[in-house]
Order: C-alpha cells, then sequence, then structure tokens
C-alpha cells in the first residue's frame, strides 16, 4: 500500500540497520539492566534440526501471515469489525506514544486524550479552514501536537513524578474548556465534520464508489489499509528508538535519573524530547480516530480516554512496542466483543434487567486485567507471549535435540 | 461587596470539602509516595455504606459503620493488591490504583443503580446567617472537622509512634525498615486511615447542598486532585490550603463568569487547574510539600 | 526485519495477499454479494420490497441506549417500554407479516461506543427506535442521513433538525424554554425590565435551551442571567450566589436532576424564593425523597412536550397498567411514555411502508414523513411531514407531586406560546 503519510520524524535513528534479534521487547524494569540491550542468543542459529530452517525465516513467515491476514481483512468482514480493528489500530498508536513516555521514560501522562484531540481537531482546522491538501494537513497535525507537547514541555521538564502526572491532567480540563468554547475553530459542542483524507486521487469516504475484487470499498475499507500502514510505519520508527541509543537512555532516566546524569544523558532534553514525540504520536491517533468518526467532539477527548491509554500500556506490557499494540486492542476491543455478543454470554445479562451489563462486564474485566497483569504476569501480554514462545522453542529444542538446552540465563 | 464575601464564604466552604478528599491523598502519598486514584471509589464505598445504613442503625452508627468499611477497604486494597505488584515505579503503582478504582466504581455504581441516595445528616438544609452573607451548616461542620482533623495529624505525625514511623519511611524507606519500622503495617495503615477519611469527605460531599450520592458522586473526587498537588502532596497543612484554593477559586470564576465571559463560560472548571500549574511553575513541589532530595 | 528480507518479505506478501483477495472474491465472501445499503432492495414472497433489516419474517429494529451511564434511569425505563411494545405487537400478529426483534445496544453515553455500536447495528436494522445522547447522535447525523436509516433521536436539540432520516420527537429544548418564560410573564407576574437566572449545561442541550430562553427575553424586554455548568458539578452555591446577587425574579433551569435538586434548595435555604422553570431533562421522581424534594415541590415546573404519566387518559393508563405488570416495582418516570411512543413512531411507519408494499429504508422513510398528525395519547400532536422544524411547538407545564404516578402532574394544559408560533428554529 501506501507509504505512511505523516509518520513522525525527529530525530535520527539506526532503526532500519537494527538486524533481526530474537531480543524479548518487554522491558519490565524490576531491574536496572535495560532488557533492550541484552545479547540475542539463538539469533540465526538452526531452529530444529531440519537444516535451513532459522529462526529468521520462521519470522519472515510469520509476519508475511500476520500481512497476508491484515490485507484480507477488509475482503471479508463488515463494516462492525473493520470499525473496531481501527479503533484499535488509532488505540495502538496512541498507545505506543504513551508507552514512550510512560513505559519507557517512567514519565506518567494523563494528558494523551489532550494530544489526540490536538491533532483531530488540527486535522479538521488545516484542511477545511485553511485549505491545506488532506495528506498536508494530517502532517502539520502531528507537528501541531508536537509543538503543543513542546509548549508543555517545559512545565513537564521542571515537575517529576506523581506531581507531573497530575500536572498533565490540567492538560485535559483546560483542553475541553477550550474545544467547548473557541467555536470558530472547534465547532463548539457540535464539533466538526472530518473532510476525508485524499491521496493520490484516492478518496478515504464512501463516495465515489470503489469495488475491489467485487467487494464494495466503502470508507471503512479503505481506511482499514491506510490504518495498516500507519501503525506499521509508527510501530518500526518506536522500536528502532527504543531499540537504540535514544532507548537505552530512556530506559536509564526511568531507572535512576540521577545515575543518567551522571552517564552522561542530557536528561532534560531527553525527557523533553520524549514528551514531544510521545505527543505526536498521539496527535496522530488523533487524526485516524477523527476519520473513522467523521466528525470531531469534544465530548471525546475526555479523562477516561486518557484513563484508558495508561491501562493498555500496562496491560499490554510496559516499555515495548508489541505490548502497547496488544494492550490497546484488548482494551479497544473488549468493550465492543461483549456488547455485540451479550446475548450469547452467560454471564451477562440484558441490558436493564438488573444483572452485570455488557458495559460493566467490559468495565470490571479492564480492571481485572490491570491489577491480575500486576500480580501475575510482569511484562503484560507482551511478557506473556514472550515467555510463551519461549517455552515453546525450549520444547521443541528439547525435542529435537536428546540432550537438554543450555538454559538462557 | 456582598457578593464577593458571599462567594468567598462559598468558596471557603466548598473548600473545606476538597480539603478532606485531598487529605486522604495525602496520607498515602506520605506513606507510599503512591497517588491513589482508587481514592474516588473509597468515597463511593463509605457513602454508600452510609446511605445504606442509616435509616436501619441511625446517622452516627452508619457513619461509624461507612468509616469502618472505606478502612476496611482501603486496607483490603493495599494488602491483597499494591502490596503484592510486582511493579517498577511508583507511577505504575498509580496506573494500578486507576484499575482498582474502574473495578470498585463500577460495582459500587451498579450496586446505587439509578438511584439517588440520602445520608440522613442531622444538619438538613438549615444555612446560617451571617451579616449579608449565609453558609449552610453542614459546611461549617465540614471545615471544622476538616481543620481538626489536620491538626489531629499534624499533632500524630509528630507525637505518636506510629506518625514517627509513617515520617520515616517518607523519608527513607530502607533505612526506616533497617530500624525496625515494619513498612508493610505503615503502608496497610495510612491505605486504611485514607479510607476513613474518605468516608467522612464522602458524607459532606453528598449532604445539602447536593442532593445526595449516586453514581456521579466519583466524579467530583477529582477537583481534589489539583487541590492535592498545589498544596504539596506530602503535607497535610497543604492540604487544607489547596482545598480551599481551589474552591475559592472555582466558586469566584463561576459566580463572576458574566464578567469573565471572554474567557469562556464554565471557566469554574478548568481554572483550579491554571492555578494548579502556576503555583508548580514556581514551586514544582506545591506550596508545602518537600522537595525531594537527590538520592545517589 | 532486516532489510533484504523485508524487500523480499514484501514481494511475497503482495503476491500472496492478492491471492488471498482473489480467493476471496471468487468463493463468494459475504461481502462480495453487496451488502451494502437500500441498494440490494430485493421483493420478497408476499410482494413486499424489503431492505436491510427486514426478512421474510423479522423486522430488526434497534435501541442505542444508555444503561450504564448518566443517563441510565432513562435509558432504562425507554428501553423496556419500548420492549414492552413490542412485545405486544408480536403477541397480536406483529406487522406486515413479520415480527418484531429489539436489539439493545448500551453506548453507556460514550461516543466511541455509541458508534460503533451503530456501525454494528445500522447495516441489520430497518430503524432505531432510540438513540440515547446528544453528542453521540450529532456525532452520526452525516452517516444516519447517508443510510436513510430511521432514527429516533432521545435528544431534543435543534442541531438534530435537518436531517429526513431523523425525528426529533415533539419539542425542541429551545421551544420549551419560550414557552416556559411565556409561562413565567403570564403566570409568575414577571414583567419587561425584570431579570431571569438560566442555569444550563455545557453542550447542545443546554445552549439550544439557552438559544430559546434569549430569544423570548429580547422579545419580552427581559434580560437572561447566564451560568453555565458542567455534568459533574454538583453545588450550585456559588451559581445561586450570583443570581442572588443580580437580583433575578425567576431561574430557567436546563441541567441534570441532581443539579436542579441542588439548586432550588440552596435557593430556598438562601432566602432566594422565585419560580423555578426547568428543561424537561431537568426533573427526575427519584429525587423526591431526597432531603431537596420539599423545595422542588414548592415552586419548580418543567415544560415538556410528553405527557406524565399520571394523566386520566385510557392508552396512558393502559401502558401503566401494563409496564407495571410486566416490570413490578419500576421506576415509572418520563421514559416510559417517551419511548413507548418513539416505538409507536416506527411502528407506524412500518405499517405505512407495509401498505405500499415497501419496507426498504427508503419506503419507510416515504411512509414516516407522510404523517401530519401523529399522536395524542403521550405527547402533544406531531408532525413529520418536515424536518426542519420541530414537530411539535406545544408543551405542558407540569409540576413535581409526591402522591403522583410518576412523580409529577400537569399543572397547565399544552399550548403552544404566542412567540413560540412565530419562532424561527435554527436548524443543524
Amino acid at each position: 500500500m501506501s507509504e505512511p503519510v505523516s509518520e513522525p520524524v525527529s530525530e535520527p535513528t539506526s532503526e532500519a540497520a537494527t538486524p533481526v534479534r530474537d531480543t524479548p521487547t518487554t522491558a519490565t524494569s524490576t531491574t536496572a539492566t535495560p532488557t533492550a540491550g541484552t545479547p540475542a542468543p539463538g539469533a540465526s542459529r538452526p531452529l530444529l534440526a531440519v537444516p535451513g530452517i532459522t529462526a529468521r525465516t520462521l519470522r519472515l513467515v510469520l509476519w508475511l501471515a500476520v500481512v497476508a491476514v491484515a490485507v484480507a481483512v477488509p475482503f471479508y468482514l463488515e463494516g462492525f469489525w473493520l470499525q473496531a480493528g481501527l479503533f484499535a489500530m488509532s488505540a495502538a498508536i496512541g498507545a505506543i506514544g504513551i508507552n514512550l513516555l510512560t513505559g519507557a521514560t517512567g514519565q506518567l501522562s494523563l494528558g494523551h486524550a489532550f494530544f489526540l484531540a490536538v491533532g483531530a481537531y488540527s486535522y479538521v482546522y488545516l484542511s477545511t479552514d485553511l485549505g491545506l491538501p488532506t495528506p498536508l494537513a494530517a502532517v502539520a497535525a502531528v507537528i501541531v501536537a508536537g509543538l503543543c507537547g513542546g509548549v508543555f514541555s517545559p512545565i513537564a521538564g521542571r515537575l517529576k513524578g506523581a506531581y507531573l502526572g497530575i500536572a498533565t491532567l490540567a492538560l485535559i480540563f483546560v483542553g475541553q474548556h477550550i474545544l467547548f468554547n473557541a467555536e470558530p475553530v472547534t465547532g463548539g459542542f457540535n464539533g466538526r465534520p472530518v473532510p476525508p483524507m485524499e491521496l493520490f486521487g484516492l478518496v478515504f469516504a464512501d463516495t465515489p464508489e470503489l469495488v475491489v475484487l467485487n467487494v464494495p470499498f466503502g470508507s471503512l475499507e479503505r481506511l482499514w489499509f491506510l490504518g495498516i500502514a500507519l501503525l506499521a510505519g509508527v510501530a518500526v520508527f518506536a522500536r528502532g528508538v527504543l531499540r537504540g541509543r535514544p532507548g537505552l537512555a530512556m530506559n536509564t532516566i526511568r531507572d535512576h535519573e540521577i545515575a543518567a546524569g551522571v552517564m552522561g544523558v542530557p536528561v532534560a532534553r531527553y525527557r523533553a524530547g520524549v514528551f514531544v514525540l510521545s505527543s505526536m504520536y498521539g496527535g496522530l491517533a488523533g487524526v485516524l480516530v477523527a476519520l473513522v468518526f467523521q466528525q470531531v467532539v469534544p465530548d471525546y477527548f475526555g479523562m477516561l480516554l486518557s484513563l484508558d491509554y495508561l491501562a493498555m500500556i500496562v496491560i499490554g506490557g510496559l516499555g515495548s512496542v508489541a505490548g502497547a499494540v496488544a494492550g490497546a486492542a484488548f482494551v479497544s476491543l473488549l468493550p465492543q466483543l461483549l456488547t455485540r455478543y451479550s446475548d450469547a454470554l452467560p454471564l451477562v445479562a440484558e441490558p436493564g434487567s438488573g444483572g452485570v451489563s455488557p458495559a460493566e462486564a467490559a468495565r470490571i474485566l479492564y480492571g481485572a486485567a490491570v491489577v491480575a497483569v500486576v500480580l501475575f504476569l510482569p511484562g503484560g501480554l507482551a511478557g506473556l507471549a514472550t515467555r510463551l514462545g519461549r517455552v515453546r522453542l525450549k520444547e521443541l529444542r528439547w525435542a529435537k535435540s536428546a540432550p537438554a538446552p543450555a538454559s538462557r540465563r | 461587596m456582598a457578593v464577593f464575601l458571599e462567594l468567598l464564604v462559598n468558596g471557603i466552604s466548598v473548600g473545606a470539602v476538597y480539603a478532606l478528599i485531598a487529605l486522604g491523598f495525602v496520607v498515602i502519598f506520605k506513606a507510599t509516595e503512591v497517588v491513589n486514584f482508587t481514592h474516588a471509589s473509597l468515597l463511593l464505598a463509605g457513602g454508600y455504606v452510609i446511605a445504606r445504613l442509616h435509616p436501619l442503625i441511625g446517622f452516627w452508627a452508619a457513619l461509624a459503620a461507612g468509616i469502618a468499611a472505606a478502612a476496611l477497604v482501603g486496607a483490603l486494597v493495599e494488602f491483597l493488591i499494591l502490596r503484592r505488584a510486582h511493579v517498577g515505579s511508583r507511577g505504575v503503582l498509580a496506573i494500578v490504583t486507576i484499575g482498582v478504582d474502574i473495578l470498585l466504581t463500577t460495582e459500587l455504581t451498579r450496586q446505587i443503580g439509578t438511584e439517588v441516595l440520602a445520608l440522613g445528616d442531622p444538619w438538613g438544609d438549615r444555612v446560617l446567617h451571617l451579616g449579608p452573607v449565609t453558609i449552610a451548616e453542614t459546611r461549617v461542620v465540614a471545615l471544622a472537622v476538616a481543620a481538626a482533623l489536620i491538626v489531629a495529624f499534624l499533632l500524630a505525625f509528630k507525637f505518636t509512634g506510629w506518625g514517627v514511623a509513617m515520617r520515616a519511611t517518607a523519608e527513607d524507606a530502607e533505612t526506616a525498615a533497617l530500624m525496625g519500622v515494619r513498612l508493610g503495617r505503615v503502608s496497610l495503615s495510612a491505605w486504611a486511615v485514607a479510607g476513613a477519611l474518605a468516608a467522612v469527605a464522602a458524607l459532606f460531599l453528598c449532604v445539602f447542598p447536593t442532593p445526595g450520592l449516586d453514581r456521579g458522586t466519583a466524579a467530583a473526587a477529582m477537583k481534589a486532585f489539583p487541590a492535592a498537588i498545589l498544596g504539596g502532596l506530602d503535607s497535610t497543612t497543604g492540604a487544607l490550603a489547596g482545598g480551599l484554593i481551589v474552591g475559592v477559586t472555582e466558586t469566584l470564576m463561576s459566580g463572576y463568569q458574566s464578567e469573565l465571559a471572554f474567557l469562556g463560560r464554565g471557566i469554574g472548571d478548568a481554572a483550579p487547574f491554571l492555578v494548579m500549574i502556576v503555583i508548580l511553575l514556581l514551586r514544582p513541589s506545591g506550596l508545602f510539600g518537600t522537595k525531594e532530595p537527590a538520592r545517589v | 526485519m532486516g532489510k533484504i528480507g523485508t524487500r523480499a518479505g514484501v514481494a511475497a506478501l503482495a503476491l500472496l495477499s492478492l491471492a488471498v483477495a482473489a480467493s476471496a472474491a471468487g468463493c463468494a465472501s459475504g461481502k462480495a454479494t453487496g451488502g451494502g445499503d437500500g441498494a440490494g432492495a430485493t421483493a420478497g414472497g408476499d410482494g413486499v420490497k424489503t431492505g436491510p433489516g427486514v426478512s421474510a419474517t423479522t423486522i430488526t429494529v434497534s435501541a442505542l441506549t444508555d444503561l450504564t451511564g448518566p443517563y441510565a434511569s432513562f435509558g432504562k425505563s425507554l428501553t423496556q417500554a419500548q420492549q414492552l411494545y413490542f412485545d405486544q405487537v408480536n403477541a397480536a400478529g406483529g406487522v406486515c407479516g413479520r415480527k418484531y426483534e429489539l436489539v439493545v445496544r448500551d453506548h453507556g453515553y460514550d461516543t466511541q461506543k455509541a458508534v460503533a455500536a451503530y456501525t454494528e447495528v445500522a447495516p441489520k436494522s430497518a430503524a432505531i427506535a432510540q438513540f440515547i445522547g446528544s453528542p453521540m447522535i450529532t456525532a452520526l447525523k452525516q452517516r444516519v442521513d447517508g443510510d436513510k436509516l430511521l432514527t429516533i433521536p432521545m435528544a431534543w436539540a435543534t442541531t438534530l433538525l435537518g436531517s429526513r432520516a431523523i425525528q426529533v420527537t415533539g419539542t425542541t429544548y429551545d421551544v420549551d424554554m419560550i414557552n416556559a418564560v411565556e409561562f413565567l410573564v403570564k403566570e409568575k407576574g414577571i414583567t419587561s425590565g425584570d431579570k431571569i437566572g438560566h442555569l444550563y449545561f455545557e453542550g447542545d442541550y443546554g445552549e439550544s435551551s439557552l438559544n430559546g430562553s434569549k430569544y423570548a427575553a429580547d422579545k419580552l424586554g427581559l434580560q437572561i442571567v447566564e451560568q453555565k455548568i458542567k455534568a459533574t458539578d454538583q453545588d450550585m452555591s456559588a451559581q445561586v450566589a450570583a443570581f442572588k446577587a443580580a437580583g433575578v425574579k425567576a431561574v430557567l433551569v436546563s441541567v441534570g436532576p441532581r443539579q436542579t435538586a441542588s439548586l432550588v434548595g440552596v435557593s430556598l435555604a438562601k432566602g432566594m424564593d422565585v419560580p423555578f422553570v426547568g428543561s424537561n431533562s431537568a426533573y427526575s421522581p427519584q429525587l423526591l425523597p431526597t432531603p431537596a424534594g420539599p423545595a422542588l415541590l414548592k415552586d419548580f415546573y418543567y415544560v415538556s412536550a410528553g405527557t406524565p404519566v399520571s394523566v386520566q387518559n385510557a392508552a396512558m393508563q393502559r401502558l401503566v397498567a401494563d409496564y407495571q405488570a410486566k416490570y413490578p416495582g419500576e421506576t415509572l418516570d418520563s421514559g416510559v411514555p417517551t419511548g413507548w411512543s418513539a416505538a409507536m413512531i416506527v411502528d407506524e411507519a412500518m405499517k405505512k411502508a407495509c401498505e405500499a408494499k415497501d419496507l426498504t429504508r427508503e419506503g419507510v422513510l416515504t411512509a414516516h414523513r407522510s404523517q401530519s398528525g401523529f399522536g395524542g395519547d403521550f405527547g402533544t400532536p406531531m408532525d413529520f411531514t418536515f424536518f426542519d422544524k420541530p414537530a411539535s411547538r406545544s408543551s405542558y407545564l407540569l409540576k413535581p407531586d409526591k402522591a403522583a404516578l410518576g412523580g409529577a402532574v400537569v399543572f397547565r394544559e399544552a399550548e403552544v406560546s404566542e412567540l413560540a408560533k412565530d419562532y424561527p428554529v435554527p436548524v443543524g
């Protein structure tokens, strides 16, 4: 498909050059050792006794399967699933951003929803009122979100820990006040319609009609590919950041700020930089969610949204890209699935009958998931996947090569 | 001038309630350095027990039961979850308390359902007249209770073994543990005390001038966040000061919104946060908070 | 991934995905047949053209409601009343040889969940019998219009007007407030030059209401003292102080029931003894047992196009009896008749569409828009033939009453005020 339109580019990284490694992507911060830097045992080593099949090939096949499924989805699934998927993709982009800030660098932020709002509204304003071409407006919206992060980052740089976390709450409350009151720009309580994205002559809307291989391609089908491309782009970028020198520096700041400073990490600059980068991710998530909604309304960008993002990265796994994506999928899909299948689920009562309704069940499960992860699953869903993968690899090796394998640590 | 006085007195009276809520944040932060988002659901729990029991056992007994119940819930949250959480940073623990809050709030609002529950307090809707200014009796009581509790805490921190243990933990947990302070006990008791405070705050949050406890009550706890922060998260005096600042700011901005219409109407809700940002820029640890010493 | 791996992967992937996609089209996935809107209209065995949501045996109607959010009590009453309605129609043989199926989705007053729920149910629904929440409907207005899906919003802001598919029932908030101001002038001794307070919520409910009160005040030479609050505000002391300082002679109330209770209670306690008139969402009978009850019973009224359940007409009494039989012990608030009559609007449209042998969405809309004198038993009469104006301009004036069923009685019969008759309603 097309190139990601508005991949934030702020720091040069060495991501593309990073070779395939079997590195666990989680960084659970229980130790001060930055996990991203651990050596990668077993990379490209023959995995099974069969010659030629390496972990690398296996991985490639796996990724191909993932991509093939992602491409095939719009041809099979109905609008509900596509939209749920798009919400999850947008959430994943935003969650990757806040994971850079909160997960990897250790700065609590409750203001992420504000940056989504900035991205969404900037896109609308820039494309509708200033008449920028939509892809340009999207890029500009992401930059505006970054600028807003930059404006706030002196405050963020001055405050620490809990104080910073609650100071970011101000962004939400002040931000919503502006959204409701700056009517010429934001449309007030009504919000504003979102112009569809137009990229290389393709309009991401229901009209003009488009039929691909006999399947009618409406806005959701078209946006699906845009969402996949954007998510893939920003995920690869974030992975590069996390695995490269910046990632090491960020983890060191999280684990021991003063030590980081002593070791020569420009702490203030990094903290500000990560804040800006995370805001840009939020902005991009906002643009995508606006395109899906087709109308931006201020109510959406409230405190609950910010709290959702924090829950996502804890559930998924702090400090890792895969974790952010997994957590985003969990948190944004769970309520929709429960609502949709409420009729078929035994524990969930019919709405209004006094039992646990689907929406309540979703809230309870989601709260319980946060608690369960910190109690039983350090590293979140991503950590679980890594561990499962590791166990399976061990079993495979053990089965194929009779002598017990050397333990990993 | 009469309007200003009236608004000022109202602001102070609302501030007293915020101060009580903020005090709960402060106690937990002081002992464990965790920002406790569960406080909102502790409020709901305490209020719910009072509301359900007062027709059966009378108001004062119900209040005692509510305080005990909220303290128990607080202690359980600490004992069952936070103590066992495998996380590195306090920030993550804060997110855990968000998860717990979602769990508890969902269940409690489900129990409350669509009702508006009265708390059966003895003050009713009586008001005191101070010259041209009127103030609800409930709020006078709230102010007195908040002041008394804050003095009590100040004394307790200075003179009781528990208070010394807590201060020592706040200063340096490891050293305190080496000196024989049982960290688990300190943190458990802090959570229990915070729960009890939440029940008291819930009482004043749900009586006149507000109609009663309902599913929306927890949202009000959010307003106590700027109060706790701008006073200083580890200062009981700060909780009182912060509560009053937030209450007065909010009330004045709402009361004068016609004059301040250029800022957008409804500025009253955003204003406390603006004040908070300004104060934090000047004093990054709040008005009365202790600056975190750099430990290497 | 390594660079080389990626390149090779991309090439392979392109081929693979094409293959998958082609096979998708080849083996006719559900979507390939074109399950889009209205286009796939087919005539069934009975000669009735059908569209999405209508099969040979069922007509699917959806309810996008709030059962867990701030409007939970209202949503519950609406949903139960509608379930009752469709059950009764089904028991009596259904419509057009088909039975109704009510699909309920709870969005908890969350925009994203509402949009998701709409996307799920819209393709399989013939109509939406209730949709709670102005922000949610506003977010979906364009799509509802494009889908031509008859939708009854449970919100009365003028921003919802102007769409052929969306049928706002009864009066809009601003018309209610105009009628309220005229009531104050006629019966509460408010005269030109007086000040009236208006406490309202941020958002389209409050701001639509404010449009109405401002219009009426302008025409009658009154002055409006505005106080805007958020739904999370609970204590109205500051607002009362401001009203008192401005010397208002009456207060209009366009907020939630909790805020109304606080406002009225504080005002009386502080000696501001003036009449209060609320919008129809400002009052809930659940408030009467609370300490604010007595204050509400004193000099508070509210305006609504919906008939209260306490009224003595045969249809209402039957509804009350049936509702209590099916849901014993449940609160009987305004949601019950409102939900019932919304279900009735959908049902009538279906019946009319069936007569014309056209149950496509277009057919249903055409049938619906052909009715000019709907109802009367559960609210003021409505005209559906236009959609850029409120369906009705007359509203009841109701007063809380502890003894009455549903906690309110008619204080003044429904009428259209002179002002409301000529009021140019802002649309969209």
